[in-house]
């Protein structure tokens, strides 16, 4: 369960956007808009800036409960503030 | 004593005169050490422990213990004051005297005399304990069957006492191990062998275990062999291919129609650079197995992959006659470069099978599967496996194994959910933030401009921390020359602004 239930840290990422991926979803959400050319890396890049604030965030939230491991409860927490912090 | 004489049904002799001894131990002098050496026994041996069991104990104890060890050493001086002085000693004599001919009667199944002849044995000469033993010895085949069950647990027993002995007289070992090896292997010497040899038997268990794995392995090597000859089949296929191809190209559609024997091989071997092409796995052990004596087995696979049986390939037998018309028709084109022909000529009866389908033949029947399945592992690992997984998924999960990088934590498997739905939800945002900048703008298409926008309004772009700081920072070179203008050689900026 142990090994299971937590993911540990990964040491090596690929930086590879999935540029795609991000074409396709915007592409499937906003049929009638079109992205520049390199539009996508942009996208790729909020993304991601978004995800470093929320990692950052739970990882906060984290370490303010004195817990090794991140868990749901900080996710969650931490979405809420993120998501608002980085509306539109 | 309880345990000694406790099932006393029986009426022979020996036991009336046990009892009497039993009961006439308490007056004489020898009480203590009969007490002590009873309440020795009756620590060792569990309550209900039958009466055989006893007997297997005593006898046990004889080879080990009272026999040998102490038989020698005390019974010349004790045995002659006993004698002397209790009627006791009387008996044990009767008794010593007797059990040889009441053991040899057929009740010996019921015998009771166990318990009484430890107590003589301990007392008395070496030389009674050894008559006593004796004839113990030659009788246990009679009880052996009985014995076995119960057998364990005095083997416990017997080891703490072996041992005891190990550490007073090691040199005893050899002639206690003796007699159980002597009586023509009774159930005690079994008994003995079972406890001694413990570490043998399951050896005796593995070896026939590992003398039945081979087989399956080579059941399994059946079907990795199969593998072996197509990715063999495939995996040379480029090398000789970038020759061949051009020529087997031109000629396909030629020779496509034609069905001459000579043809197929070509034909074959355009077709098989595309089978090859996805699956580049060159077998490991293909390469092992040929390298030693590769032009013969080579040559030999092109001919007898039809006779594989023996690598049990059932399919492939059917195949010997576009096989041969291959490997003619190499030896009739190249005889000159014969591993390369070998490989064509695996590559060429592979495909050769596949061709049959516009120019039916017997084999083809049994053929078909083989290419089919060649196929299906293949394109599904290189494009049918990831649309299968859902792209959208696909996506969400890098950045959910991004979240784990940048959380340098770890979390929760259930944490992980919880960020795929946070990223679904910032992903629709997001579009709509687009789509509201880019509609205010009175454009339909979406621009950096939006994209620094909507960061600038997020707090990630400020006045100190430009768009292109970020980009720097976060991105990696590749994309950075997509997305910053920087000047090259000849006067350019390459993303033109």
């Amino acid at each position: 369960m142990a090994l299971s239930s937590t993911i540990s840290q990964r040491k090596h990422i690929k930086r590879r956007a999935p540029r795609g991926f991000l074409r396709r979803v915007f592409k499937r959400q906003k049929p009638h808009l079109r992205l520049e050319k390199h539009g996508d890396v942009l996208v790729h890049l909020n993304f991601l800036l978004f995800v470093h604030r929320l990692a950052e965030e739970a990882r906060i939230n984290a370490c303010e409960n004195k817990c090794g491991i991140i868990k749901k409860d900080h996710i969650l927490a931490a979405a809420k503030v993120i998501l608002k912090k980085s509306r539109g | 004593m309880a345990n000694s004489y406790s099932p006393d049904s029986d009426s022979t002799t020996r036991t009336l005169l046990r009892r009497v001894l039993d009961t006439a131990d308490f007056c004489t002098p020898r009480r203590r050490r009969s007490a002590r050496i009873s309440a020795q026994r009756a620590l060792l041996e569990t309550p209900s422990s039958r009466r055989q069991s006893t007997q297997t104990k005593v006898t046990a104890r004889q080879h080990f213990h009272g026999a040998r060890s102490t038989g020698r050493l005390v019974p010349g001086q004790a045995s002659g004051h006993l004698e002397e002085q209790t009627p006791r000693t009387l008996l044990k004599n009767i008794l010593l005297t007797a059990p040889q001919s009441s053991i040899v009667m057929p009740q010996v199944m019921m015998k009771p005399t166990p318990a009484p002849q430890v107590q003589p044995s301990r007392r008395e000469s070496s030389q009674g304990s050894l008559e006593l033993r004796l004839p113990e010895l030659e009788s246990p085949p009679t009880l052996g069957p009985v014995l076995l069950g119960s057998g364990r647990r005095k083997q416990r027993l017997r080891l703490s006492m072996f041992q005891q002995e190990v550490d007073q007289e090691p040199q005893e070992l050899p002639i206690s191990q003796e007699p159980p090896g002597n009586p023509d292997a009774s159930s005690l010497t079994s008994s003995f062998k079972l406890t001694f040899a413990t570490p043998l038997q399951p050896q005796s268990v593995k070896r026939p275990g590992l003398a039945r794995k081979p087989p399956p392995r080579r059941a399994i090597d059946v079907g990795a062999l199969l593998q072996d000859l197509r990715d063999n089949s495939s995996a040379p296929a480029p090398l000789g291919d970038s020759l061949r191809i051009p020529v087997a190209t031109l000629l396909t559609d030629t020779v496509l129609e034609d069905t001459q024997p000579f043809s197929h091989p070509l034909v074959d071997h355009s077709a098989s650079v595309y089978h090859s092409l996805p699956h580049p796995h060159p077998g490991p052990e293909d390469a092992e197995r040929c390298l030693p004596c590769k032009q013969s087995i080579m040559m030999s696979k092109a001919v007898a992959t039809p006779s594989l049986p023996f690598l049990g390939l059932p399919p492939e037998r059917a195949a010997p006659p576009e096989v041969t018309e291959a490997v003619t028709f190499q030896r009739a084109v190249e005889p000159e470069e014969q591993e390369r022909s070998s490989e064509y000529e695996i590559i060429s009866d592979r495909p050769a099978v596949q061709h049959p389908l516009s120019t039916p033949s017997p084999s083809l029947s049994a053929e078909p599967p083989e290419p089919v399945l060649a196929r299906l592992p293949s394109r599904p690992r290189t494009a049918g496996s990831r649309p299968h997984q859902d792209p959208h998924k696909a996506g969400i999960s890098y950045y959910t194994k991004l979240f784990s990088f940048y959380a340098k934590m770890p979390m929760e498997r259930k944490a992980l959910e919880v960020v795929e739905k946070c990223l679904d939800k910032y992903l629709q945002h997001l579009c709509n933030d687009l789509d509201v900048f880019a509609a205010h703008a009175g454009r339909k298409t979406v621009k950096p401009a939006d994209l620094e926008l909507l960061m600038r309004r997020q707090g990630l772009v400020t006045d100190q921390v430009s768009l292109h700081v970020l980009v720097e920072q976060h991105l990696p070179l590749e994309y950075r020359q997509l997305l910053i203008p920087c000047a090259f050689s000849g006067n350019s900026v390459f993303p033109a602004r």
